[in-house]
């Protein structure tokens, strides 16, 4: 007889915390994707990554055209351009996380048939990627904020920004994780996705304010409990209006955050073995 | 009994029982028209082919020793790469086992890395996709590119190389790693005379260095040269696994019948090797440790690499 023992199946999914061990190794390669792809993303365009800030500016010169303008949303909220401009250049991120994330494996589809490692290196590096390009887009933000004729208020406040900016990358790892594995079996997933964004769009009070037109008081609940909302409504207390975020708000987010990821990883993990057959 | 007793050198790759089937669309009209009506009406909305399954694999066991390097030859579409990335863990067979002492490393011309990127970026990624730290993939950068041989091209975007020059660098990156178990997919058969002779010496260097080398072609001759043992796959089945050279002769005996369109001498030669062929069959033991043992004792053509 021969000795096996030293045979290692060479598919096998390992348990959840070895396999985030093998990811953490692989984090040279995530951060090289992701780096890479920023760049790559704007290649054959005149103004490169200009665009990363321009779009959210166009986005919401949209929106005030129409929501602001023709519309008249703006009746009722202070700094109607704050507020516009927070809305379409944060949730941004969290669509295109969303959408990219579900992408991902199919995106990545030469790497995986051609390199063995952890797959979920693929969804991470994605948010990664979105994540370096958010910065630019959080400066422009400020920067735009604070040339806006009405001023935003300074105070210690802003300082707690960062956190809320950080569980919604949080959420948006844990989305892209989910979103992966199904889009991956069936693309067809990606249109539906399309729709559920823009969908959440209008439901996280990014142009208007949901308080002049929802009085239903299960729907009212349901914006409440909607984490991209909660992030909007954090940032704007925070920036423009001075006002300290309740915990309430906080602890949405954070369960919402925490859920998602954890859900995401299992979710991903259990799918490991499959990805291969693409 | 001791492992010495019975197999002279340990088992570096034993496959059990592995099959693979791939569902994919086909526009075979008889297929059609085998459909119920209201699916062929529903396929015709929504602009959908109807759906074959293609068994790539059906039921492939084999066990590979250290020190030998095992030809794979068989017509195209016989399941010879898709045998190389069940091994190499990149597919999972949809039953079947795959076993392997170390990680195995896929050497293919074929994936185009990202295509948006430049030459020189594609080397440091797909390095750290293997697992190199970037200090690595630094230090292997400068005989990656050698090795590649593509000149200042190295800094365009991949999609605007011909297919000639990445499957080069495809074939560069993935030899800058030193692997004990090297799956290699129709390397040879790309590129120019001068980058035969890099790639070769490249190769042979690995082969020292690797515990075992699989080789696929469909160029007989080349298993013959290169290789001590040699599988013969056919629509997915192993027809015979033996000594390179035997294995050699007899699938280009039966091509060239085939080609010549003496379908029925191919056909009953292909008989004959399936007849004297020997089944292997891998008995994993209990306690997830496998244990290969061929049902019949073969003797193995002597000789290292």
């Amino acid at each position: 007889m021969v000795d096996g023992s030293q045979l290692a199946p060479v598919t096998q999914r390992p348990p959840l915390r070895e396999y985030l061990g093998r990811l953490w190794e692989r984090r040279h390669f995530i951060r090289a994707d992701a780096r890479a792809k920023v760049v790559a993303g704007s290649r054959g365009t005149l103004l490169g990554t200009a665009w990363l800030v321009l779009r959210p500016v166009l986005d919401a010169a949209v929106y005030l055209v129409i929501f602001g303008l023709v519309l008249r949303a703006d009746r009722g909220i202070e700094n109607f351009l704050g507020y516009l401009v927070i809305g379409t250049f944060m949730f941004q991120f969290t669509s295109r996380c969303l959408s990219t994330g579900a992408q991902s494996l199919i995106s990545g589809k030469a790497l995986m048939k051609s390199f063995a490692f952890p797959r979920a290196a693929l969804p991470v590096a994605t948010v990664v990627r979105e994540t370096i390009s958010y910065g630019p887009v959080l400066v422009a933000m400020v920067a735009i904020l604070l040339v806006l004729p009405d001023s935003p208020v300074l105070s210690w406040r802003w300082a707690l920004v960062p956190l809320a900016i950080a569980l919604q990358v949080v959420m948006g790892l844990g989305l892209a994780l989910l979103a992966a594995r199904p889009t991956a079996r069936v693309p067809d997933l990606q249109h539906i996705i399309g729709f559920f964004s823009r969908f959440w769009l209008y439901g996280s009070a990014v142009f208007f304010s949901y308080e002049r037109f929802v009085s239903h008081p299960q729907v009212l609940e349901l914006v409440q409990l909607n984490p991209m909302f909660r992030v909007l409504e954090i940032t704007r207390d925070c920036l423009l209006y001075g006002i300290t975020p309740g915990a309430e708000a906080w602890v949405i987010l954070g369960a919402w955050a925490g859920a998602l990821l954890t859900a995401g990883l299992v979710v991903f993990w259990r799918g490991e073995e499959r990805y291969g057959a693409l | 009994m001791a492992p010495s007793d019975r197999f002279p050198a340990e088992v570096q790759v034993a496959v059990d029982d592995v099959h693979v089937r791939y569902r994919t669309a086909s526009d075979d009209a008889t297929l059609r028209r085998g459909l119920p009506r209201w699916q062929r009406a529903a396929n015709r909305l929504v602009g959908r082919e109807p759906t074959v399954l293609v068994r790539a694999l059906a039921g492939v066991s084999l066990v590979a020793r250290a020190g030998e390097a095992v030809g794979v030859v068989g017509l195209n579409g016989s399941g010879k790469s898709t045998l190389l990335r069940v091994i190499a863990g990149l597919e999972t067979p949809h039953r079947g086992r795959v076993r392997a002492r170390s990680a195995p490393v896929l050497l293919g011309v074929n994936a185009a890395l990202l295509p948006e990127l430049s030459g020189s970026q594609n080397v440091r990624l797909g390095c750290l996709a293997m697992g190199m730290t970037p200090d690595e993939a630094e230090a292997a950068y400068p005989q990656v590119v050698e090795v590649a041989g593509i000149g200042p091209s190295i800094h365009r975007p991949m999609k605007t190389y011909s297919s000639g020059m990445a499957a080069r660098l495809k074939f560069a990156i993935a030899a800058a790693s030193d692997p004990q178990i090297l799956l290699i997919d129709e390397a040879l058969a790309t590129g120019d005379a001068a980058f035969r002779e890099r790639s070769e010496e490249r190769m042979n260097h690995l082969r020292r260095q690797a515990g075992c080398v699989f080789l696929v072609s469909h160029a007989a001759k080349t298993i013959e040269e290169t290789c001590t043992r040699a599988i013969w796959l056919h629509r997915g089945h192993v027809v015979t696994d033996g000594p390179a050279y035997d294995v050699a002769q007899a699938y280009r005996w039966w091509a060239w019948n085939l080609a010549k369109g003496q379908t029925e001498t191919a056909a009953s030669l292909l008989e004959d090797a399936f007849r004297q062929g020997t089944d292997t069959r891998v008995v994993l033991a209990p306690e997830d440790a496998g244990s290969a043992v061929p049902r019949h004792a073969r003797l193995r053509s002597g000789g290292s690499v």
